[in-house]
């Protein structure tokens, strides 16, 4: 039964490392449960969670298909959102109990290089370029670093409120792009291509202009002193 | 052993709403599922939240905990979100987008309660975040195993199939773990009630009314897969 459901041209190695990568999954999971049940800190027993949920992942991609991928990427959000919670209420949890208050990035670093006022010009528009050619998430990250490094290597700060807020609105507008082409694959499958560009480019812009925003906020505070 | 499918657990079938490869399907059983949670997303939507009145230990007076501007409108949007995302959980006709919304559901309860002012609300809500997190590995395990099983994670299909195999039984059963664990029921976390002894009652009402409406919905869905 389990064998008609793959392929002929699948060669036998995968299938017999599905098993294989399964058992590792639930296995690597188990040590972390031991070690939850040992560790006494609350904080280590946040950090041995992540490594069950982490385990989440190989026994989800042991599976391989194109499908088990794009179950991948929401399980791989829901983990960190989840951890992002959980850190959040432990967080203010030992506020509460302190009565203190900390910075969420402890910043200002102090990092005085050359290359970050001489290369960053050519570096991002050669990243830029690169990651315009690729298109989506990839595209996006990489045309995003170019940003990242421009802006945050420049020396000026004080942007308007108006470019930042202009820049999130860069990546609402082509969040929903990518939403609509999304949207298109399922209600009119027939204009795939249309629907496939509208989702590269929104994800590009999307992902480019949120890393860009990153960048800014990041320069604020750092050039802060 | 009597044959569970579509029909007998949700009454006649209305129709199938085609979305390429997710088809959701319409039964008097989803509907009203569907309708109560929106109803009740409404109602919470437009209420406020009330004032708790705590008598002081060791004297007369009282102590009214009440909950800020700010705070409200956060915790109101998080149970919104739990709401349709429980709503989204009634109607939905696929595996993986089922167990997608109740790890959404997990999520948004943490966020629900993360801004209260108790330690101890606080402190169920890190044990209950740290029970929906390992629970999610019982719970995408099941939707990838039963992928590799069977090949599809419409449930529209997954009726169809006629033997079942044990690999699809041992995913019901990681299912059924994971969809415990992720709504707090009672083998992983006891004391869920803790995490809504706090003011604001009927944003943290939703906390529970969620898991009550999942915990039916997941017994479904084992039914149409294993039977």
């Amino acid at each position: 039964m389990a064998i008609e459901l793959v392929p002929q041209f699948v060669p036998d190695i995968f299938l017999s490392w599905y098993a294989p990568a399964v058992y590792t999954g639930f296995i690597v999971a188990f040590i972390g449960l031991m070690g939850i049940a040992i560790a006494k800190k609350d904080i280590h027993i946040l950090i041995l969670t992540d490594i069950v949920g982490l385990s989440m992942l190989v026994v989800v991609g042991a599976t391989g298909t194109d499908l088990a991928e794009a179950l991948i990427l929401p399980g791989l959000v829901v983990e960190l959102a989840e951890i992002m919670a959980i850190s959040e209420i432990l967080v203010s949890r030992e506020m509460r109990k302190n009565n203190g208050s900390s910075s969420l990035l402890p910043l200002p670093i102090v990092s005085d290089m050359e290359i970050m006022t001489t290369a960053p010009n050519f570096l991002s528009l050669v990243l830029i370029g690169y990651g315009v050619f690729l298109t989506g998430f990839t595209g996006g990250a990489v045309a995003g670093a170019g940003i990242l490094l421009y802006i945050f290597s420049k020396k000026s700060r004080g942007l308007p409120v108006l470019v930042i807020d202009g820049i999130g609105a860069v990546s609402g507008l082509a969040w929903c792009l990518w939403i609509v082409g999304f949207l298109l694959f399922f209600i009119a499958p027939e204009y795939w291509l249309l629907s496939l560009f509208m989702a590269a480019c929104g994800l590009l812009l999307k992902v480019a202009s949120k890393l860009g925003l990153i960048g800014t906020l990041m320069r604020e505070e750092y050039k802060r002193e | 052993m009597i044959k569970m499918d579509i029909t007998t657990l949700g009454g006649s079938l209305f129709g199938t709403i085609p979305l390429g490869d997710i088809v959701l399907y319409v039964t008097p059983f989803h509907l009203f599922m569907f309708a109560t949670v929106i109803v009740f997303t409404c109602l919470i939507a437009i209420s406020r939240t009330e004032t708790q009145i705590e008598a002081k230990f060791k004297s007369l007076g009282n102590n009214a905990v009440s909950v800020g501007l700010a705070e409200f409108k956060i915790r109101r949007f998080l149970s919104i979100v739990c709401g349709l995302a429980t709503a989204g959980a009634m109607i939905t006709g696929d595996f993986f987008n089922f167990i997608l919304f109740v790890a959404l559901i997990g999520i948004v309860n943490i966020g629900i309660v993360s801004a209260v002012k108790q330690v101890d609300v606080l402190d169920a809500a890190f044990q209950y975040g740290l029970g929906a997190m390992i629970s999610s590995l019982p719970l995408f395990s099941a939707g990838a195993m039963m992928l590799a099983a069977t090949g599809t994670l419409s449930l529209f299909e997954l009726a169809n199939i006629a033997t079942i195999t044990p690999m699809m039984i041992f995913s019901a059963v990681l299912f059924l773990i994971g969809v415990a664990g992720e709504t707090g029921i009672a083998p992983f976390f006891a004391t869920k009630a803790e995490m809504f002894r706090t003011p604001g009652s009927p944003f943290l009402l939703i906390i529970h009314l969620s898991s009550l409406f999942i915990t039916i919905r997941a017994i479904e869905i084992i039914l149409i897969i294993l039977t």
